[in-house]
């Protein structure tokens, strides 16, 4: 197969491929990103549901706390909580259910200890100028942010203010930091997902895993988290792209934050996508196999159509040749027969006229008869060569010998100058005397040269001429044949070497003629070209090697 | 009665030769150049002529025309076509417009004569020589 077809399947290939796969992959892709979408969805859902709940729960934990000492400090009196060993009681058996009070305070007005229990020893601090002991005596019940406080570690405390003495006093418990912090942190999802609380004022309450430790600065200000639960996703320094649910704790100025990177926990996405990706590299394989198959196919029968074509042209030509060859054949014997039988039938009445005393009173009587009756004889014999012209021309065998152009040329013209005479077309040969003898077929280019002033004559009108001139440069050997005739039309120029394409009425021409005499000259290592005016006439050029390969 | 003989040929040398060595033979023989006149000498000189001897090549009107014009309007002539023009196809195509045979030239006088006298004996039968 040449580079013409191995080209023709590589375009053939690649437009197919991008036929069927361009519309595939497009389709990969709009599944995966439905697929992706409705997963992050569902992660959106998710995250708001594990943000409502977890707000919910730390809800829940501060309430009851509270109504725990609520409870407490409505029921027992500053007396009973400050006798000896009693609040170290009570301290025992709230942690017994609860778990979650570091130590427990009775304070005065002025902020001094009544009583303490607790690991610190802070029952000589005063703590009239703190500003939760402020808050607790303004509100009478109140949570406070995590402070660092007298004994240097971060805590929140919850306060309850009590008036049934003739001056208030305050109960006051520190929460187990770690139990809070265990329970923000069970709203944590996978191996980067966080889970803290932020104080209105920016504060970590809680520390966070990644970027940050407790009572350090948020990098966002909480401000901006509009009530409720809300799931956003924001740009995290460390983690990168983050889904984050921002959750108000109702009755405390907490904002829990639920960090979740989108990518982690997505398997089912991961999978989606490996097996899409598998499915899409599987079909693709399929089709661009059977594209490539196919298109292999379809150039490989198509190059045997092509060459089974140029065959049946090359065969064509070959019988086309050939009848031109009867053709000229039959021509001679006509143009040799009329004269032959006008010497016959002189030769005839000569003899018929020469009597036995004509030949008897001449003294060279008998020898004119002798020759007149010689040349009936010769007659007949040339006879029998004309008739055999034709058969000897079918046996002719192509020719690969030195071929004089100009020769070739005149005689394929005197086979036709009659044939314009008839006509009415001037036939012009300017010949160039000194054109080298080449290696040709001669009756093939005759053929050509024939066929190509038989044209020239078909499109010229009684009155035109044809001018048929050879030259040569260093290269070529070229004969050109001009006529002035109705030229071809722009429209026709690209088809008019096409086999079976003719101008020509039905019966007139096989519209093989020019489709052969390229095929000839390409056989001779040649080419045709034209140029054609519309009413001005057509040029026709054979261009020959001088040295035939 | 002798055969009547028309001879129609351009070539005016072996026109002449032809028609003076037949009439030598004893046929009754008229010669014309050109189809036209040869129309022209059967209208003027009706029943003149048995047999119409027949080139193809002429100038104006050629012998296959010729040959059809007259079988159109001289059905009871034979013609038989003499011509340097060998091809199977004026040979098929002078058959079917009706020639009695298709000769070539160049061809002797013996063989011409042959043929007319068969030509004659098929209108004819019976009258022999």
């Amino acid at each position: 197969m040449d580079d013409r077809y191995r080209q023709l399947q590589w375009r053939m290939t690649l437009s197919g491929l991008a036929v069927t796969l361009i519309p595939l992959w497009l389709l990969g892709a709009a599944i995966y990103l439905y697929f992706a979408s409705a997963v992050e969805q569902s992660q959106r859902t998710q995250l708001h549901a594990l943000a409502l709940n977890r707000s919910a729960a730390i809800q829940l934990f501060l309430d009851e706390r509270v109504s725990t000492l609520e409870v407490l400090a409505h029921t027992a009196t500053p007396d009973d909580l400050t006798a000896p060993g009693e609040l170290a009681n009570v301290l025992h058996i709230l942690n017994e259910s609860q778990h979650s009070f570091v130590d427990l305070g009775i304070i005065d007005a002025n902020g001094e200890h009544l009583a303490y229990e607790g690991p610190y020893p802070l029952e000589d601090r005063n703590y009239g100028g703190e500003p939760w002991f402020q808050e607790t005596m303004q509100r009478g019940v109140y949570i406070s942010d995590v402070f660092l406080g007298f004994r240097g570690v971060p805590h929140f405390v919850i306060a309850i203010r009590r008036e049934d003495r003739p001056e208030p006093w305050i109960l006051r418990a520190t929460i187990d930091s770690e139990v809070f912090i265990h329970l923000v942190r069970s709203g944590q999802v996978g191996l980067t997902g966080d889970a803290y609380v932020v104080s209105r004022s920016g504060l970590f309450q809680t520390p966070p895993r990644f970027g940050g430790s407790i009572l350090e600065q948020a990098p966002f200000n909480p401000n901006i988290a509009p009530p409720g639960v809300n799931v956003v996703f924001r740009e995290s320094q460390m983690s990168g792209r983050m889904m984050s649910a921002f959750a108000w704790v109702g009755s405390k100025d907490w904002l829990l934050v639920i960090d979740h990177d989108p990518a982690e926990p997505a398997v089912p996405l991961r999978q989606t996508l490996r097996l899409e990706l598998i499915a899409l590299i599987a079909t693709s394989l399929l089709v661009g196999g059977a594209v490539i198959f196919h298109t292999r196919q379809l150039v490989a029968r198509l190059a045997a159509e092509d060459e089974k074509r140029v065959r049946t042209e090359a065969q064509l030509a070959h019988s086309a040749r050939l009848v031109s060859l009867g053709r000229m054949a039959a021509g001679v014997a006509h143009e040799i027969n009329n004269p032959l039988a006008v010497i016959g039938e002189l030769a005839g009445l000569m003899e018929d006229l020469i009597d036995q005393d004509f030949v008897e009173a001449s003294q060279h009587g008998e020898l004119f008869n002798e020759n007149v009756r010689k040349i009936q004889r010769h007659v007949d014999r040339t006879r029998e060569i004309t008739h055999r012209l034709l058969g000897f021309a079918r046996r002719m065998e192509p020719q690969h010998d030195n071929v004089n152009v100009n020769e070739v040329t005149r005689e394929a013209l005197s086979f036709i100058e009659s044939e314009a005479a008839f006509r009415q077309i001037e036939l012009v040969q300017e010949l160039d005397r000194d054109l080298p003898i080449i290696k040709s077929d001669q009756s093939q280019l005759q053929q050509v040269i024939l066929n190509l002033v038989n044209n020239a004559l078909d499109a010229s009108s009684p009155g035109g001429r044809v001018v048929v001139k050879t030259w040569a440069d260093s290269k070529s050997v070229m004969v050109q044949v001009e006529d002035d005739g109705s030229g071809i039309p722009e429209e026709l120029k690209e088809r008019i070497f096409d086999p079976f394409f003719t101008t020509k009425g039905p019966g007139e021409g096989s519209g093989l003629g020019l489709s052969i005499c390229y095929t000839i000259t390409k056989g001779l290592g040649g080419s045709l070209t034209f140029d054609s005016e519309e009413g001005k006439g057509t040029v026709f050029r054979v261009r020959l090697p001088r040295i035939q390969e | 009665m002798p055969i009547r003989l028309l001879v129609v040929d351009d070539e005016v040398d072996f026109l002449e030769s032809i028609v003076m060595r037949i009439k030598l033979r004893g046929f009754e023989t008229h010669g014309v150049t050109s189809g036209t006149a040869a129309l022209e000498h059967l209208e003027a000189n009706p029943d003149s002529t048995d047999i119409v001897m027949l080139d193809i090549k002429m100038p104006g009107m050629d012998g296959l025309e010729t040959l059809r014009q007259i079988k159109t309007s001289f059905p009871e002539l034979e013609v038989i076509v003499v011509t340097g023009h060998g091809s199977q196809e004026y040979n098929r195509l002078g058959r079917e417009l009706g020639a009695f045979d298709y000769l070539i030239k160049p061809i002797r006088l013996d063989t011409i004569l042959e043929r007319i006298e068969a030509a004659y004996s098929s209108r004819h039968p019976g009258s022999g020589d």
